[in-house]
C-alpha cells in the first residue's frame, strides 16, 4: 500500500500544480511512459555495446579479461535454463489448475516422493533452471522436503542428461546406472531425512516462507498476464543476483586456482573421490554437459570417482549454492551439502570396489 | 540509501540485470562472437530465451502490478544484498561495456596444455591417419595434431607430413626461449570448461618475431626435438611463422 502512496507523492512532486485526470487515463499514461522508459533503456543498452566493442582502450590486463570471461560465460551459459525455469515456474504458479498437480501424484509419501524424483523426465530444465521451478512448486503446495527431492533428482533423471552421459560412457563400469541410480537414492533419502524436521518452514529463508503462506493473488483483481510479469520480476529480482555472484566466484577460482592442483591428486580410490566432488563443487557446470566435460578425465581417474563427480556436481556447486541461497536458509544447505557429498562419495566408493 | 530508492533497487535489479545479460546475448549473436563463450549448439536456444526474456522486460514495464507484497528489508539483508548489487552492477558494466575476447595464455597456464586428455571423436588416431593423404594433413587442425603427438611420439608417423596451423603463441614452459606452442582452446559446453591443446615448436629466439597470445600461422615438418631442456619428443620445426587475425571461430571443438 505504501509504495502506491509514494507512487503518487512522486509523481505529483514531478508535475507540479497539474490538476488530476481521471485515475483511469492516468494509469494508462503511467504504464506507457514506462514502457517507453524500458525500450529507451534497452535500447541504449544496445547502443553501449555497439560503440564500445572496438575500443581496446577498454581491454584489461589477461588475467582480469580471463576472470571476466569465465564469469560472463557461466552467466551466459545458465541464463537460457533460467529463464525457462521462471517462465515453466510461472505456468505452474499462475496457469495450472491448482488442484492438478497435486491431485496426480500419490498420497503416501514415500511414492508421491518417488514419482516426484521423475518429474525432470517431463521438464527436462537444467539445474540452476530447476531452482525457480522448485521455488514456484513449494508456494503451490510442495512440502519442503518434496521439493527438495526434485530439485536434486531433475538435473539427474532428465532425458538430456541420460542421453549425454550415455553419449560419453556407455555401458562402460557402471557410471550411467551409478549416476541415475545413486542420484534416485540420494534425492529421496534426502527428501526422507528432511521430511523428519518437525518445523519445515525453519528450512527455508524468512522471506520465502512469507512468500509461500501469501494466499493466492487472484483475490486482489489482477489479471493472469499480470501476475505472470509480476512473478517474472520477482524471481529474476531473486535469482540473478545470485547468479551473478555464483558465477564470479565459479570464474575467480577458474582463474586463481591451477586446475593441475586437482588432477595431480591422482589414481587413490578415496583420494580421487575427493578430488573429483572438489573438481565438481568448483566447475559448476550444467549436468545436461558434465558427461562430455568429464570424460576427458576418465583415463586418469577410477570409475567411481567419476560417478562421484556425476552425481555430486548437479546438486551441489558453488553457483548452485548461490542459487539455493535465495530459498534455505544456511544450516539447511550446510546440511545438505554434508550429507549429499557423504553419500555421493559413498556411492564412488562401491563402484570403486565393485568395478 | 534512502527507504525509497532501496525499494525501487530491490524490486527493478533483477529486471535490470536480465536487461542487461539479454542486450548482450543478443548483441554477441547477431555479430557472430557467442560462441566466445558457449558452444555452437547452444546459440539457438539461447537466443530464443533471450528473446522470450525481452518479451517479459518489455512487458514488466507496461504491466506493472498495483501493489506488491515485497517485505521491506532488514538492516542485515540490506549490507548482504548491497555487496551483491556491487559486484552485480561491476559485472554488468563487463558485459556492457568490455570488448568480448577470447581466453588468453593466462588461462592456459592456469590449466596446463595437452593435460585433460579427449574424447574419443575429437583429433585423430594413428591407426586412422595411416592412410591419410598429404592434402589432408595439411588441413590438419592443432587439435588433430596434438592428439595424434599424445598416442604416439614415435617419429615416423609424423615425419614428411605438412604442416599448416593456425594458433595462438604460448611459451613451452621447459624450455620457452627455444619452444613456443601453436595453441587452441577446445570446448565441450562453454568457455569454463576450455581445455588448452598444442603443437610444440622448435624455434630458437621466436620471442624476438612473434608474442605471447598472438596468433600465427605455423607451416612446416615435424623432426625430434633438437632441445634437450624439453619433455617433448617430436616438435615441428617450422618453414614460416606469419602473424595472422585472430580466426572468427577461436574454439575448437
Amino acid at each position: 500500500m505504501s509504495s502506491q502512496l509514494e507512487d503518487r507523492r512522486r509523481d505529483r512532486d514531478r508535475s507540479p500544480g497539474h490538476d488530476h485526470p481521471p485515475d483511469y487515463s492516468r494509469a494508462r499514461r503511467r504504464q506507457f511512459t514506462w514502457l517507453a522508459v524500458g525500450i529507451v533503456g534497452i535500447t541504449a543498452l544496445f547502443v553501449v555495446r555497439a560503440i564500445t566493442a572496438e575500443s581496446s582502450a577498454l581491454a584489461l590486463p589477461d588475467k582480469a579479461q580471463d576472470f571476466l570471461t569465465l564469469s560472463i560465460s557461466v552467466i551466459v551459459e545458465s541464463m537460457p535454463f533460467v529463464i525457462l525455469g521462471i517462465v515453466l515456474s510461472i505456468a505452474v504458479q499462475v496457469w495450472v489448475p491448482d488442484s492438478w498437480i497435486m491431485r496426480v501424484l500419490p498420497r503416501n509419501p514415500f511414492l508421491r516422493r518417488a514419482a516426484i524424483s521423475f518429474i525432470g523426465v517431463f521438464l527436462p530444465v537444467c539445474e540452476c533452471g530447476n531452482v525457480p521451478l522448485a521455488r514456484g512448486l513449494m508456494v503451490k503446495g510442495f512440502t519442503v522436503s518434496e521439493s527438495m527431492t526434485f530439485l536434486l533428482a531433475a538435473p539427474i533423471i532428465n532425458p538430456i542428461t541420460i542421453i549425454t552421459t550415455h553419449q560419453a560412457f556407455g555401458w562402460d563400469d557402471g557410471i550411467l546406472v551409478g549416476r541415475i541410480v545413486g542420484g534416485f537414492v540420494i534425492a529421496n533419502l534426502i527428501g526422507w531425512l528432511f521430511s523428519r524436521h518437525p518445523h519445515q518452514d525453519s528450512l527455508l529463508t524468512e522471506k520465502f516462507a512469507r512468500e509461500c503462506r501469501v494466499p493466492d493473488a487472484h483475490a486482489h483483481g489482477t489479471t493472469r498476464w499480470q501476475e505472470s510479469v509480476a512473478l517474472f520480476r520477482r524471481e529474476s529480482s531473486v535469482i540473478l543476483p545470485a547468479l551473478f555472484i555464483g558465477a564470479v566466484a565459479a570464474g575467480a577460482i577458474q582463474s586463481f586456482v591451477p586446475r593441475s592442483v586437482l588432477v595431480s591428486l591422482g589414481s587413490n580410490p578415496l583420494w580421487s573421490i575427493l578430488a573429483m566432488m572438489l573438481l565438481a563443487f568448483v566447475i559448476s557446470v550444467c549436468s545436461n554437459v558434465d558427461a562430455f566435460f568429464i570424460l576427458p578425465f576418465a583415463s586418469t581417474f577410477m570409475p567411481g570417482s567419476i560417478v562421484s563427480f556425476l552425481v555430486f556436481g548437479p546438486i551441489i556447486d558453488i553457483k548452485m549454492l548461490a542459487l539455493l541461497r535465495t530459498t534455505f536458509t544456511v544450516k539447511t544447505l550446510v546440511q545438505l551439502t554434508v550429507v549429499v557429498a557423504l553419500l555421493s562419495a559413498l556411492i564412488g566408493l562401491v563402484v570403486n570396489y565393485v568395478a | 540509501m534512502s527507504p525509497n530508492l532501496l525499494r525501487f533497487v530491490q524490486r527493478w535489479r533483477g529486471v535490470a540485470l536480465m536487461s542487461v545479460v539479454v542486450v548482450a546475448t543478443i548483441w554477441l549473436a547477431v555479430t557472430n562472437q557467442l560462441i566466445l563463450y558457449i558452444h555452437p549448439r547452444y546459440v539457438v536456444f539461447t537466443v530464443i530465451m533471450a528473446v522470450v526474456a525481452l518479451v517479459f522486460v518489455a512487458s514488466s514495464a507496461f504491466l506493472r502490478e498495483p501493489h506488491d507484497h515485497d517485505a521491506p528489508p532488514t538492516r542485515r539483508q540490506n549490507a548482504v544484498s548491497g555487496a551483491a548489487a556491487v559486484l552485480s552492477l561491476a559485472i554488468a558494466v563487463g558485459l556492457i561495456v568490455v570488448p568480448p575476447a577470447t581466453l588468453t595464455s593466462a588461462t592456459l597456464e592456469q590449466r596446463a596444455i595437452n593435460d585433460g586428455g579427449l574424447t574419443g571423436d575429437q583429433g585423430q588416431s594413428v591407426e586412422a591417419v595411416a592412410s591419410t593423404t598429404d592434402a589432408a594433413f595439411a588441413s590438419f587442425t592443432v587439435l588433430d595434431w596434438s592428439s595424434l603427438l599424445r598416442q604416439t611420439t614415435e617419429l615416423s608417423v609424423f615425419s614428411d607430413k605438412p604442416v599448416d596451423v593456425v594458433g595462438f603463441v604460448s611459451a613451452d614452459p621447459d624450455d620457452p626461449e627455444n619452444m613456443f606452442f601453436v595453441s587452441r582452446f577446445i570446448i565441450t559446453c562453454c568457455a569454463v570448461d576450455a581445455q588448452p591443446v598444442g603443437v610444440p615448436v622448435y624455434a630458437p629466439d621466436w620471442a624476438d618475431d612473434v608474442a605471447v597470445d598472438q596468433w600465427v600461422r605455423v607451416t612446416g615438418g615435424f623432426d625430434t626435438n633438437p632441445s634437450s631442456a624439453s619433455d617433448q619428443a617430436v616438435v615441428v620445426v617450422p618453414d614460416a611463422v606469419e602473424v595472422v587475425d585472430q580466426p572468427g571461430e577461436p574454439y575448437l571443438y
